[in-house]
């Protein structure tokens, strides 16, 4: 916060969200880095972020000394918070003296513009008290109102017509203040009072739906319900990552072009590209988010890490959208995570294993079939069943071929380089964990 | 824009002294306590003179407001279009009582779009089987599961236990667990012990009954702290694998040399296979070394594995 827009040394507030978005990663995902393992960057910077976050998050920070330092970490059980507590940082956005002050007074002074949205919300069940409809306020008599009511504060800061008139342009931008033209005059009024959205539905979805946190910024300006809903496999940190997604949701709406600037986490240097955005592919299972994009520079459809991007601007029309568009729906079935092309350089790579289960096991072909995503399964015998797929890539199936460690009677990839690979991490596991190849016989 | 002022905590916290202020005199002590349930201690540090030395302009000296309308914002067009999005969810209509073809293909806004489709989406590795969101039947028991933790009333189900054959539970609801990846609602509550977790799709019928039908276990059931430990070999970017995947849990990490790490997890007793594959889907980048029993159960599962001769 600032003093007639002057930045104070330290604020609990941030302007920019990128600048503390990587360190609630680091300290949420890794959490095992000291200070100095920030590179890069000052101890007076590390320093403010951190306390930022602490004030916050202080519930759940964890502090840990070590021999590199002390080390911060976030340390949170998803599945015992009914809201991410991620959001929070989402609601200490930057602002000057003048930006809240203005913003109660013309929230108060502006008549009301009708509650159009009222018949159709859904689980609306009250109207809330707000101001009378009535005929917009000009420029001038706004000016003149809110002077009215600074006038009881001697000393107090004044604002000049263009101020005013900045202020109402970015709100009408946010669809909160509507403006109508009355032959040379424009008249602004409020747009209509906020219809209250079931409880629990914005309680359930601001976790569950893509950016979850507009979802909780409509809870904070309702009565307050509690939730009625935990969460379990709850990936939180895609909230950090969530005004990316909202910037790639709104140019996938309008077909735009997207020029994405990506980090790698080990890399100093950032990357640009255009892009056409086509999909976000999200993975329950871990929690990660890809934008599936064609890339002009490779001129094939390509997945882009979400938590990598650091900014995604949109640009002019792609007069080929839905073209691209219906190339990525065609090879979409044949991908069996994110990517589209093998290390390889084959189209399409086979896979197939069978796995074994004995009697009262059949859960285990049952996993297989809830489990199998784009690939087929078939029932061999009673203690049986091979899966087969035909993917872009078959080394995304290895981690979950894995989980099948102890039931696996036949694997077999295309790929000759991935079954060997996947065989000879199976011998080193053995060897890592003292088994003897061969001991476990026929049981 | 979806990093604003307009949604932040501060202007929440001051909407909240300004609606209390309408009702009467708020002293320095009542904003603080108000701050605090809205935004962070430390907030009041900075509100709280802003308002009392007239740097925000909205308080009178006396703590009366300057403003005549209790505080609200009309929803911005970015809420609008999330709300028009989710409303074609169809896990919106367990929810929201709006049956009917006209109410199912409505946008509550129309005057705006939505700000993604279902299309737009796609959850890759969610399980085939999740519940049936669809079926009117399934709808009518969440409904009433909900009135119910609303209300704060007691359940009788018939529910199909796990090999298809039906039994009666009766439940002191407590909350609903969703999981995505299972794509399933899960109810828990007080009950006799072994019911007290129910699947909502295997419910047959639901209907609220007398609190004195429940037979109550002690507590409704929290889970079962265990932990694991592992040692990890950031290769193949397994570190950022593995810290992501279990991103969801409780858990410490220290920093070994430059490519090995000490991980310890803490979950849930009951998910314990659960984490036994998950573990093992990292192969030898990931090796358990505590607690013995978890040891003994990757053991048992390699050695079964060394039998099949691959």
């Amino acid at each position: 916060m600032s003093r007639q827009g002057e930045e104070m040394p330290y604020s609990e507030l941030v302007k920019n969200f990128n600048k503390i978005r990587e360190y609630m990663r680091d300290f949420y995902v890794y959490g095992f880095k000291s200070r100095d393992g920030f590179s890069g960057r000052s101890t007076r910077t590390y320093d403010d972020e951190r306390r930022r976050i602490e004030s916050w998050l202080s519930d759940y920070m964890q502090f840990q000394m070590t021999s590199d330092g002390k080390v911060v970490s976030i340390s949170i059980d998803s599945r015992r918070r009914g809201h991410n507590p991620f959001y929070k940082a989402w609601k200490t956005k930057s602002f000057t003296d003048g930006d809240i002050t203005l913003h109660f007074i013309l929230m108060d002074i502006l008549p009301e513009g009708g509650r159009e949205e009222e018949a159709d919300s859904p689980g609306t069940d009250q109207v809330p008290a707000g101001h009378e409809a009535a005929e917009g306020l000009t420029i001038g008599e706004i000016v003149d109102r809110v002077d009215d009511v600074l006038l009881e504060f001697p000393g107090a800061r004044t604002f000049d017509e263009s101020t005013i008139r900045k202020k109402l342009k970015e709100y009408c931008q946010e669809g909160i203040v509507l403006s109508e033209k009355c032959g040379r005059t424009v008249r602004y009024r409020r747009a209509g009072s906020p219809v209250p959205i079931d409880a629990q539905a914005l309680h359930f979805f601001s976790e569950v739906a893509p950016c979850g946190v507009i979802g909780a910024y409509c809870a904070d300006k309702q009565e307050e319900e509690k939730s009625l809903f935990t969460f379990k496999h709850h990936y939180i940190t895609s909230a950090m990552d969530s005004e990316i997604l909202c910037e790639i949701f709104l140019a996938m709406r309008k077909k735009n072009f997207m020029t994405v600037e990506t980090v790698l986490p080990k890399e100093k240097r950032s990357r640009k590209g255009i892009f056409v955005p086509l999909q976000v592919r999200v993975s329950a299972q871990s929690g990660r988010q890809h934008l599936m994009a064609y890339s002009y520079e490779s001129r094939r459809i390509v997945p882009l890490r979400i938590d990598h991007i650091v900014s995604a601007c949109a640009g002019r029309v792609c007069a080929e959208y839905d073209q691209y568009r219906k190339a990525y729906e065609k090879i979409a079935p044949t991908v069996w995570g994110v990517s589209t092309h093998s290390w390889s350089g084959k189209r399409m790579e086979h896979v197939e294993f069978t796995v074994r289960f004995g009697p009262g096991e059949e859960y285990i072909y049952g996993r297989l079939l809830r489990e199998k995503r784009v690939g087929s399964v078939e029932l061999l015998d009673p203690e049986h069943a091979r899966f087969r797929a035909d993917v872009c890539d078959a080394s995304e199936l290895v981690p979950w071929m894995r989980t099948f460690i102890g039931r696996l009677s036949e694997v077999h990839f295309s790929n000759p380089v991935l079954e060997e690979k996947f065989k000879s991490d199976i011998g080193q596991m053995y060897a890592m964990y003292g088994i003897r190849s061969g001991e476990g016989g026929e049981s | 824009m979806l990093f604003s002022e307009l949604y932040s905590a501060y202007y929440n916290a001051v909407a909240a002294i300004l609606r209390e202020a309408l009702e009467g005199p708020v002293t320095p002590d009542t904003m603080r306590r108000i701050i605090g349930k809205h935004a962070s201690n430390e907030s009041a540090l900075t509100i709280v003179p802003a308002l009392t030395d007239g740097r925000w302009p909205l308080l009178r000296e006396d703590g009366t407001p300057v403003i005549r309308h209790v505080p609200t914002m009309p929803l911005t067009t970015l809420q609008k279009q999330w709300i028009n999005a989710i409303s074609r969810d169809p896990r919106m209509r367990l929810l929201i009582e709006a049956d009917g073809e006209e109410a199912a293909a409505g946008l509550p806004f129309p005057e705006e779009d939505v700000l993604f489709t279902p299309e737009d989406v796609c959850v890759y590795d969610a399980y085939a089987d999740g519940d049936p969101y669809e079926d009117p039947a399934y709808r009518a028991h969440f409904r009433e599961i909900l009135r119910a933790l609303r209300e704060g009333s007691a359940l009788r189900m018939q529910v199909r236990n796990r090999h298809g054959n039906p039994m009666m539970v009766t439940m002191m609801p407590d909350h609903l667990e969703y999981s995505e990846k299972d794509n399933k609602f899960r109810l828990y509550g007080n009950a006799s012990h072994r019911n007290d977790i129910v699947n909502l799709a295997r419910i047959e019928s639901v209907e609220r009954c007398e609190r004195e039908e429940v037979r109550k276990s002690r507590s409704v059931r929290q889970g079962k702290p265990a932990k694991v430990e592992f040692l990890l070999l950031d290769e193949r970017k397994a570190l950022e694998r593995v810290m992501l995947h279990f991103a969801h849990l409780e858990k410490r990490t220290e920093k070994l040399d430059e490519k090995n790490y000490r991980v310890t997890l803490y979950y849930d007793g009951f998910d314990e296979t659960e984490l036994l594959i998950r573990l093992l889907s990292f192969g030898p980048l990931v090796k358990v070394v505590e607690p013995g029993r978890f040891l003994d159960l990757i053991r048992e599962r390699l050695t079964n594995q060394s039998g099949l001769d691959l």
